[in-house]
């Protein structure tokens, strides 16, 4: 059963649970316990399943590990200290393992003191870089304490000498729960778990999360199935205080460069009335302009110059995942030391690492969804007691009513919900491959652990089945099985284990899910760095192309390895749709508030309120300041008089026809990329079924169109949609994807059907796509169905994409609580224009192949027809 | 389809129709070994497929010429490529078979019975796997090492098929031929680097003819912009 801990407990019931000497540490270092300390410290105590939801710096590992040193001092103290791993503590960065170890040093040091004597409580840091010097020690004298990454215990649970220590764990703590439980990463480290408290069955689990909703659901997550846990949700100890800032009053009428100048003289500003700034953006790109404008523009307040060495150093600095270890750590280190005025990072320093003293966060550009926004918020003034201090300055118009709605849930708590993604069939295989490395399995209980983790509770034993059966190579012909099987399965005994004398190697050296990346750097003729595209772009683009990157056009000349040569065109219209794969998605729940607060403004409106009432009822509705409600109210009003105003309850449909006499479907629908990803298929799919041709589609969190060479009826697109297909309808469509290609990799990858690492050789990425397109066009010779194309199938419509709340949408326009507006426009709505320039796009091949081959013979032969006739 | 005088495209091969031979090129046995080497777990089926359709190929063929790289790896015999040429010449038992050396057959010659020739001379027509240049000339130079293929552009769509090739080198008649290995469609030679010394010229004159179901004639390449 999950519970709340609806109830604190006293000071004196904590401190009567601790060791004397811990307890005078404790009060020596701090003066009062914390409110996640009087909840949770009886509880780890008690060894009961907890998850504790605290803002960053709520004390909240120092909670976990009060009872665990306690423990352990008392044990020691007693001379009961046994020889094993009493606690596993997990973390998605291995940096913060490292802040961790020191956290735990410091103050056992400290009580060793205290005492007079040494504990002899050993902690010990355990990840991809720990040397095997180091790791042979820790077999011979292991750690009370392991600290470690997902990838890390999975590994250690398949290795047979390792996991005799593994047999006694008594506590499991899993930090950032929030960030890991919504990727394939958490889903794999869910299994780890299951396998973990199989030799451990005594174990509880201690689960440390940011805000996030809904805690039941992450609870679950945490404990797996059939297990109990209590939640304590101490989320909004912090105060905030959050604004939203606009550095223009109008953006229709201001020029790009005049909003960038005003953008960089308001960071500017802000900057320099606080002692150390956090800036977040939303991609590494602008991370990395948002650096080198400060310092071109103000260089004498951003770089100091020391007067006696004439040695220059900057007092900003970038901080992403594209950097090096060593530049990370460097900046890390400086702004701790208090060296820097600013950083500006992308998601790098989200999560809980030591920054120091941090006094104003500046989100640039929407953070896209409340909990990211609150997280980011939450890395200022790093104590308790503070209060936290964050600024969103915002960059468009569309940026701008989707921060002030943001704002409005941060204030009044509505955070949007997490997905958990479930029968995730590629990490299934590579973990079931791992257990068969720890020994001799009985596939019954096999599928029992399996079963008992929350991200598999559905998961069918015919799936299951398919998963071992691929495992051990029964999808080849018996004489040549013996290359693929990577188990053995006798089905008449019921028993699986390992096959295979290089299999622990495989294992072991391509564990983990996320899957290679590699950027295409972009570089001008004179070779300055513009930024990075995906190797997927680069790949349809042609010389001569024009596409935009980080606000500027540019014309693509050719490409080398893995650098793109191009040439600037400022002002050029692009030929081709922009591409952002960074990019982060609009929450669909926070795309729904701003449909609500639309549908309140159109009222407004249709009630001919005049502009000082409706300004009113911005102010009251939201929490944003002057300029910014002009700017919403400028914004509104524009779109209202132009096409009208898109809402939750009304999807607009928008039509016009580009001076190259192609159509236009622009679809002004306010669902978020994920929902919008899905719901653009699906019409693109119902069109073309009845025409077969391609259609080109591009898709952003504002909505989405689909483009076409002739005229389109979409109303009846759209009446053909049933939801009872959507499912069918879907898999069909994403089948002819370019995204399933390349999704298709990294799900093989995780399969290890194709090893990035094999015989000490790493795979280039582009080396993997290729075999990756051999692999997947063999595979579909086998069968259409096979576990692992399913999978991609089913990632990318559940994961990347929504399938379920698409599915929701699309049953509200059923039952006509969505109604659908259709106009045509003869000059396309600004909102249309900015939608086509800015989705990134993909087509839906509607022609298989040969189609395909047999119409564009036609076109030549027509073409060749044409000439010899004049 | 005739793509000159004398000389039809059937399928992946071409067929001289007075000689009543049949050229084809590049099958690269051994290739989804080589993947599996490489930690990729392909199942074989691209080899066995090829093999299908080349016993449709063998109708009125009294001579096979395989123009080159018979077989993927470099150094040493996998066994796949072991079993994958004994197959191929049971495939072919009854014909003449002629084999000339590619680039990955520097081994060959030590492990077939019958003998490798570094080209050949039919008549007007040069056989050559076209790695290297050779001294010889010949009014017709038929060439593989390529893997021909071209990618067809509408859009964003972009399809690479296979393809053959024909043009001038200096004053001869070119045919560059597409790869019997059909794990992938092979180099698109408007858009990546040219590997034979035979085709570094600009190849705008050149004709393509596409293989798929059936050979479709393209046209020019510069009509395919």
């Amino acid at each position: 059963m999950i519970t709340f801990k609806e109830k604190a407990d006293t000071k004196k019931d904590v401190e009567g649970l601790l060791h004397p000497i811990v307890k005078q540490w404790f009060f020596s270092r701090f003066q009062e316990f914390s409110l996640p300390q009087l909840y949770g410290v009886s509880e780890v105590h008690a060894r009961n399943n907890i998850l504790v939801s605290a803002p960053t710096g709520a004390t909240k590992t120092l909670t976990a590990f009060i009872s665990i040193l306690n423990a352990l001092v008392d044990c020691s103290e007693k001379g009961i200290l046994q020889e094993k791993i009493y606690a596993v503590y997990i973390s998605p960065l291995k940096a913060l393992n490292n802040d961790i170890e020191k956290n735990l040093l410091g103050p056992l040091e400290e009580m060793e003191k205290i005492a007079g004597k040494k504990f002899g409580i050993r902690v010990a840091v355990r990840t991809g870089d720990t040397t095997p010097t180091e790791k042979q020690k820790m077999l011979k004298k292991v750690p009370h304490i392991l600290i470690t990454t997902p990838e890390t215990l999975a590994l250690l649970l398949s290795s047979i000498k390792f996991c005799e220590h593994l047999k006694q764990v008594e506590w499991i703590i899993s930090d950032e729960i929030h960030a890991i439980g919504d990727s394939k990463r958490g889903v794999h480290l869910s299994l780890s778990l299951e396998r973990l408290q199989r030799l451990s069955p005594g174990m509880c689990r201690i689960g440390l999360s940011a805000t996030v909703y809904p805690l039941e659901t992450v609870a679950q997550y945490l404990v797996g199935n059939e297990r109990d846990c209590k939640i304590i949700d101490v989320q909004y100890l912090k105060k905030n205080d959050i604004q939203v800032i606009s550095p223009v009053e109008d953006f229709v009428n201001e020029s790009y460069s005049e909003i960038e100048k005003a953008t960089y003289n308001l960071l500017d500003q802000l900057i320099q009335e606080h002692k150390t700034t956090l800036i977040f953006t939303n991609t590494r790109a602008a991370t990395e302009r948002v650096v080198h404008h400060l310092k071109e523009k103000f260089p004498h307040k951003y770089v100091a110059l020391d007067e006696e060495t004439k040695e220059k150093t900057d007092l900003i600095g970038a901080h992403h995942g594209s950097l090096s270890k060593e530049h990370r750590l460097k900046l890390e280190n400086d702004l701790r030391a208090g060296k820097l005025r600013c950083v500006a990072t992308s998601t790098s320093l989200e999560l809980g690492l030591d920054i120091g003293s941090i006094d104003l966060v500046i989100c640039l550009g929407s953070p896209k969804s409340v909990s990211r926004l609150l997280q980011r918020i939450g890395r200022s003034n790093h104590q308790l007691s503070g209060i936290t201090k964050g600024k969103i300055l915002v960059q468009d118009r569309d940026d701008l009513v989707e921060c002030a709605v943001m704002l409005k849930f941060a204030k009044e708590k509505k955070i949007d919900r997490i997905h958990i993604p479930t029968n995730c069939l590629d990490v299934l295989a590579q973990q079931l491959f791992g257990m068969a490395l720890e020994g001799v399995w009985d596939v019954k209980e096999m599928y029992t652990v399996v079963k008992s983790s929350y991200c598999y509770r559905d998961l069918t034993k015919k799936d299951f089945e398919e998963v071992l059966d691929y495992l051990a190579g029964n999808f080849i012909s018996l004489e040549e099985r013996y290359i693929y099987a990577r188990i053995w399965w006798n089905k008449e005994e019921g028993k699986v284990g390992k096959k295979g004398r290089m299999s622990r190697v495989i294992y072991m050296t391509n564990i983990g899910t996320i899957p290679d990346h590699q950027g295409v750097l972009v570089k001008d003729q004179r070779g300055n760095k513009i930024g990075m595209i995906d190797e997927a772009f680069l790949e349809k683009l042609d010389r001569g192309d024009i596409f935009v990157l980080g606000g500027n056009t540019y014309q693509f000349s050719f490409a080398r390895g893995m650098v793109a040569q191009v040439i600037p065109m400022p002002g050029k219209k692009p030929t081709v749709p922009s591409w952002y794969s960074d990019r982060l998605p609009l929450s669909y729940d926070l795309a729904n508030g701003i449909g609500n607060f639309r549908e309140l403004i159109e009222n407004q409106f249709k009630k001919k309120k005049d502009k000082k009432e409706v300004l009113h009822f911005i102010h009251e509705y939201l929490y944003v300041d002057k300029v910014a409600a002009d700017a919403l109210y400028n914004y509104c009003k524009d779109q209202y008089d132009y096409i009208g105003m898109p809402s939750s309850k009304k999807l607009l449909i928008e039509h016009y026809r580009d001076e190259n006499m192609k159509n236009y479907v622009v679809f002004h629908a306010l669902y978020g990329r994920r929902v919008n990803d899905v719901l653009s298929r699906a019409v693109a799919f119902a069109i073309s079924r009845a025409q077969h041709k391609d259609v080109e589609l591009g898709i952003s969190d504002n909505g989405f169109y689909i483009s076409y060479d002739r005229n389109v009826n979409v109303s009846k697109a759209f009446s053909m949609l049933k939801s009872k297909e959507l499912r069918k309808v879907l898999e069909l469509a994403v089948d002819k994807s370019e995204i399933l290609k390349r999704r298709f990799r990294h799900c093989a990858g995780r399969a290890l059907m194709i090893l990035r690492t094999y015989g000490g050789i790493k795979r280039r990425v582009g080396r993997q796509q290729v075999s990756s397109m051999i692999l997947l066009n063999a595979v579909r010779r086998i069968s259409e169905n096979f576990f692992i194309l399913r999978e991609t199938r089913r990632e990318v419509l559940e994961d990347l994409m929504d399938y379920d709340s698409a599915l929701e949408v699309l049953q509200s326009i059923e039952e006509k609580k969505i109604k659908i507006e259709e106009i045509h426009t003869f000059i396309p709505s600004p909102f249309a224009l900015n939608l086509v320039m800015q989705g990134y796009s993909d087509i839906l091949r509607m022609e298989d192949r040969q189609q395909f081959l047999q119409r564009m013979h036609q076109m030549v032969k027509a073409k060749i027809a044409l000439k010899s006739s004049r | 389809m005739l793509i000159h005088d004398n000389i039809k495209i059937r399928d992946l091969g071409l067929y001289l129709i007075k000689e009543k031979t049949l050229i084809i090129s590049d099958i690269h046995i051994g290739f989804e070994e080589a993947l599996n080497r490489q930690g990729v777990l392909i199942p074989r089926v691209y080899l066995r497929e090829f093999f299908e359709r080349l016993k449709k190929m063998l109708d009125h063929v009294d001579t096979v010429v395989i123009n080159g790289d018979l077989k993927h790896e470099f150094a040493g015999m996998s066994s796949s490529e072991w079993q994958g040429t004994d197959e191929l010449f049971r495939i072919l038992e009854g014909k003449n078979v002629i084999v000339i050396k590619g680039n990955h057959d520097p081994i060959l010659p030590f492990v077939l019975k019958i003998k490798i020739l570094p080209f050949l001379k039919l008549g007007d027509v040069l056989i050559a796997h076209g790695d290297a240049l050779l001294k010889e000339e010949a009014k017709i130079i038929i060439i593989g090492h390529e893997h021909c293929a071209i990618g067809l552009k509408e859009g964003i769509r972009i399809e690479k098929f296979k393809c053959f090739l024909k043009g001038k080198y200096k004053k001869s008649i070119l045919i560059a031929m597409p790869s019997c290995n059909l794990a992938t469609e092979g180099t698109d030679v408007i858009r990546s680097e040219r590997l034979s010394p035979y085709l570094q010229q600009n190849l705008n004159q050149f004709e393509v003819f596409i293989v798929s179901d059936t050979v479709y004639a393209f046209g020019k390449v510069k009509e395919l912009f």
